[in-house]
């Protein structure tokens, strides 16, 4: 039977919102399957329920010994924290001045940065290890913060770079005329415009080091281990305890959920560094 | 001060960082290739072997060409099947709308996640007794119901690439939805008018314009997807067997499991070669767009 | 060949309305232009006639035929966009051809076809260029051949000339009426530019808030306008609209009192008269006095504004004319060409009443 082109476009449109909750729930489901594990008890994991009475005793017992998840978490914390904070004072002075000046060999510099940003990290970590070992650093939070840096500061440059770049620099040049000096240009014109997108980026950078597996797998044994690292725990040799892993998961992921939705205006353009807009 | 001094000295702190975090390193690892260190028998470096190390891989060890392959493999379906599934939903999610914007909300959570933890998800999800996925092919294909997903070097392998898809769909369909956006929308409708059905509207004029962000989508995640890490060390730990084993975690198992620091270093930079290409053609696509 | 007609069309995203209950028939052959400001829904009308919008209720018709329910391609028109929507990877041969391409024209007749188009508006040699090569009055080129490569039904032209320098627009607008005479085609033309929609059409729609306010040939616009959104909004310099009383066919405004301009006697009226018949004149021979407030030269005359009450009211002098700021001149005016609004309604009134 042929189809009118309403009765057409009617079809497509509901074949089209079917797929698109096809395609949300494929997403959604790995996310919301390990959240209410994390408030199963181990037995109720254990059997595919749906139905369950809901329990807080995984959170009590990740915080417990032998988890002491808390300890994790305050690694995690700290790293992220100072990573960010040594990272984006000193990638914004220097965005700004990739943004607005016309560098000497500002073109090799700029490809090198984006170029650490690609290596595999695995490069990176093996020096890293071998000079922590002799220096006596490893296990400790400071040497996971140096190697953090190696990813974030470059992200970070790039991306503060975009930011100023999309402010006008009419503003500043009339401050400049007005008889401001470069540093009140900078204090007072630039850094309140590019605010915005400087709290972005360190969202962003927060995020990449709380996720950081390889480093703190490499460079941490015990004292500094963070929570992604920490998963490892949950695996016994009777096998991994899945409620306390999903609620370890859980301590993970819902910060960031948290941090990535503050800032999902500016997602794509960051994360591609600006390559697509 | 003068401008021309300010400028200098407002990178040089980020630059003297990048340089000393990621620059540094990268270069002791090259010279490290060439070396012989066995950091389980000696604190000193060993002596320099010249290409030793990379002959070794090369040549003599089958595992590194398991490594090469499994990676190359894993690149090449997890590149393709992400970006084109992902252009398919950002084509559905492109038009504006409440369902359409809340979905594209949702996208960024998974996103949001630590690889290590998608690799977490994905062994719960296909446990053989308790996972749901598991349970759902089991359902959907028979034979598949009684098969331990992780114990067969070929599904286990799937596992690792469904995961990596799951996790990078969301960040691939945004790019692709800002691409889409981005569009000049009046081809698309010159198209409309000028008698192109729908498919042909997108075959001959929005596919061709977004070429560009294409390109810049496939390079990006060939970069991601020849590193590929943490997934697999949480998800199958490169096993069973070296199935699953990438090239990042060979040279993670030669650096840290047997402590052959030189030979992890030439492994980790016969990975270097090809980001170096990859990355030349994306600033090239960077500075052109730019 | 077809006509256009819509019956009680509106448009409406949730709260906000395009377009209000619009009804408006383009004859077949005719060059009908869609005047007024950005936001006025001129835009969004074209494009509900071309498929692109969905109207919220009421009927297009094309011809004979209700096309409500046909997608864009199946409505045989062309459009030729306002930043022209060239495809930017095709040649501008393809480009051309892309109609040809989707409606399965046989391609043995596409060349002839497509030079045909490209000689017509003189893109002979520039057919294997990419968009990007060429200039902007280039790419205009190309849109047009692009549109008139095939016999569509009507054309659909979206303030085409809009991104042109004002030299160029000028020349352009000369070739696209003769271009238009020359394929007899029913063309709906969209622009915000007073000048386009007199010099181009054959009628011409007023369009504010959604509504046509006035639908007549330019002269008929010029000469009656219906309300003051067109008083207003046709002519330049713009018509002076003084807003005072009407006393026993006398106007009243602050410091004038016009005799003979009719409207009997009421309250609230706006005369309007354009600043070609208001003439500058030395200070008590003229109906007024009044302080100048500016002079500008045109070239060929000079305005001069003057300030009656607390209003600006814009007069011509001869073009030798020197007046200073703040000296005192009179006007004549020429109250054959007057009118009289309600400004209540805002719509005009009879003046012999």
């Amino acid at each position: 039977m042929a189809l009118t082109n309403k009765q057409r476009k009617r079809l497509y449109g509901a074949l089209h919102v079917a797929l698109i909750l096809i395609t949300a729930a494929v997403m959604m489901v790995p996310i919301l399957w390990i959240s209410m594990a994390a408030f199963k008890t181990h037995v109720d994991v254990y059997q595919l329920k749906v139905v369950f009475t809901p329990t807080l005793e995984n959170f009590e017992t990740v915080f417990q010994s032998p988890y002491d998840l808390h300890h994790k978490l305050f690694n995690s914390t700290i790293v992220a924290f100072v990573t960010v904070l040594i990272a984006i004072p000193l990638a914004t002075m220097a965005a700004y001045s990739f943004s607005r000046f016309r560098l000497f060999g500002e073109r090799i510099m700029f490809v090198m940065i984006l170029a650490t940003q690609f290596v595999p990290a695995v490069v990176i970590v093996l020096p890293f290890f071998i000079m922590f070992r002799q220096l006596g650093i490893l296990d400790t939070r400071i040497g996971l913060i140096i190697v953090n840096l190696s990813i974030v500061m470059p992200f970070a440059v790039w991306m503060i770079k975009g930011f100023i770049d999309g402010i006008p620099i009419d503003t500043e040049e009339s401050a400049l005329v007005d008889g401001s000096t470069r540093f009140q240009v900078i204090r007072n014109i630039v850094l309140p415009m590019a605010a915005p997108g400087i709290v972005t980026a360190a969202i962003f950078c927060f995020i990449i080091a709380w996720n950081d597996f390889l480093f703190a797998l490499i460079l941490t044994t015990n004292k500094a281990v963070t929570l992604p690292v920490g998963l490892a725990l949950f695996k016994a040799e009777e096998g991994d305890l899945w409620n306390l892993l999903a609620a370890a998961g859980i301590i993970i992921m819902v910060p960031m959920f948290v941090l990535a939705l503050l800032i999902q205006k500016h997602f794509v353009q960051g994360m591609t560094m600006g390559a697509v807009r | 001060m003068r401008d021309r001094h300010l400028k200098y000295l407002l990178v040089l702190p980020a630059v003297v960082v990048v340089f000393a975090t990621a620059i540094w390193p990268l270069i002791q690892s090259l010279i490290l290739s060439f070396r012989t260190w066995k950091l389980s028998k000696s604190h000193v470096p060993g002596p320099f072997i010249g290409w030793e190390n990379y002959s070794w891989a090369l040549l003599e060890e089958p595992d590194f060409w398991n490594a090469t392959v499994v990676t190359t493999v894993y690149t090449v379906l997890t590149v393709g099947c992400t970006t084109l599934i992902a252009l398919g939903i950002a084509l559905l999610l492109a038009p504006g709308g409440r369902l359409r914007l809340t979905v594209r909300t949702l996208l960024i959570l998974p996103f949001a996640m630590s690889p290590a933890l998608v690799g977490v998800s994905f062994r719960f999800m296909f446990n053989p007794e308790f996972g749901l996925f598991d349970a759902f092919f089991g359902l959907l294909i028979p034979p598949l119901a009684e098969v331990s997903w992780l114990a067969d070097p070929t599904l286990a392998f799937a596992v690792c690439v469904m995961a990596d898809i799951w996790g990078w769909i969301p960040f691939i369909t945004l790019v692709l939805i800002g691409g889409i956006a981005a569009l000049p929308k009046e081809t698309v409708e010159a198209a409309y008018v000028d008698g192109a059905s729908g498919f042909e509207a997108f075959r001959d004029v929005m596919l061709p314009q977004l070429a560009p962000v294409l390109a810049i989508v496939i390079i990006l995640k060939s970069i991601f997807s020849i590193k590929t890490f943490d997934q697999i060390y949480m998800l199958t730990n490169g096993g069973p067997g070296t199935a699953t084993q990438t090239l990042a975690h060979y040279a993670y198992f030669n650096g840290f499991k047997y402590y052959d620091m030189g030979f992890a270093a030439s492994v980790a930079w016969i990975m270097v070669l090809p980001m170096i290409v990859l990355t030349y053609f994306y600033t090239r696509y960077v500075f052109r767009r730019g | 060949m077809a006509g256009v007609r819509l019956k009680d069309v509106t448009k409406r995203w949730g709260a906000v309305i395009g377009v209000h209950n619009q009804s408006l028939e383009v004859r077949d052959r005719e060059f009908l232009v869609l005047l007024g400001p950005s936001g006025c829904g001129k835009t969004t009308t074209m494009r509900m006639i071309a498929g692109l919008e969905e109207p919220s209720e009421g009927e297009i018709w094309i011809g004979d035929r209700m096309v409500n329910d046909d997608l864009p391609k199946d409505r045989d028109v062309a459009m030729v966009f306002q930043n022209y929507g060239l495809y930017p990877h095709m040649t501008v041969r393809e480009n051309i051809a892309y109609p040809l391409k989707v409606r399965r024209v046989p391609k043995s007749e596409w060349e002839e076809r497509i030079d045909r188009a490209a000689a017509r508006v003189q893109l002979g040699d520039l057919l294997e260029r990419k968009p990007r090569e060429l200039s902007g009055g280039q790419r205009q080129r190309v849109a047009f051949a692009r549109a008139t490569v095939r016999e569509p039904k009507v054309f659909l032209m979206d303030e085409p000339l809009s991104n042109l320098d004002a030299k160029l627009r000028v020349s352009t607008r000369a070739e696209l009426k003769h271009l238009q005479h020359e394929l007899a085609t029913t063309t709906i033309y969209v622009t915000h530019d007073q000048i386009e929609a007199m010099t181009l059409a054959d009628r011409v729609a007023v369009m504010s808030d959604g509504i046509i306010q006035q639908l007549a040939t330019p002269e008929e616009i010029y000469d009656n306008p219906a309300n003051l959104f067109v008083a207003g909004f046709i002519g330049s310099p713009s018509m002076n609209l003084i807003a005072g009383e009407t006393n026993n066919g006398s106007f009243l405004a602050a410091d004038i009192e016009l005799p003979e301009v009719g409207g009997g006697s009421r309250k609230g009226v706006v005369l309007g008269i354009r600043p070609e018949d208001l003439t500058v004149v030395e200070a008590g021979s003229g109906h007024f006095d009044a302080p100048v407030y500016a002079t500008e030269l045109t070239g060929e005359a000079i305005l001069v504004t003057v300030v009656v009450g607390s209003q600006h009211v814009c007069a011509r002098g001869p073009r030798h004319m020197r007046k200073d700021i703040g000296e005192l001149v009179g006007i004549h005016a020429d109250f054959s060409h007057a009118h009289l609004f309600d400004s209540a309604t805002e719509e005009r009134i009879a003046r012999s009443s």
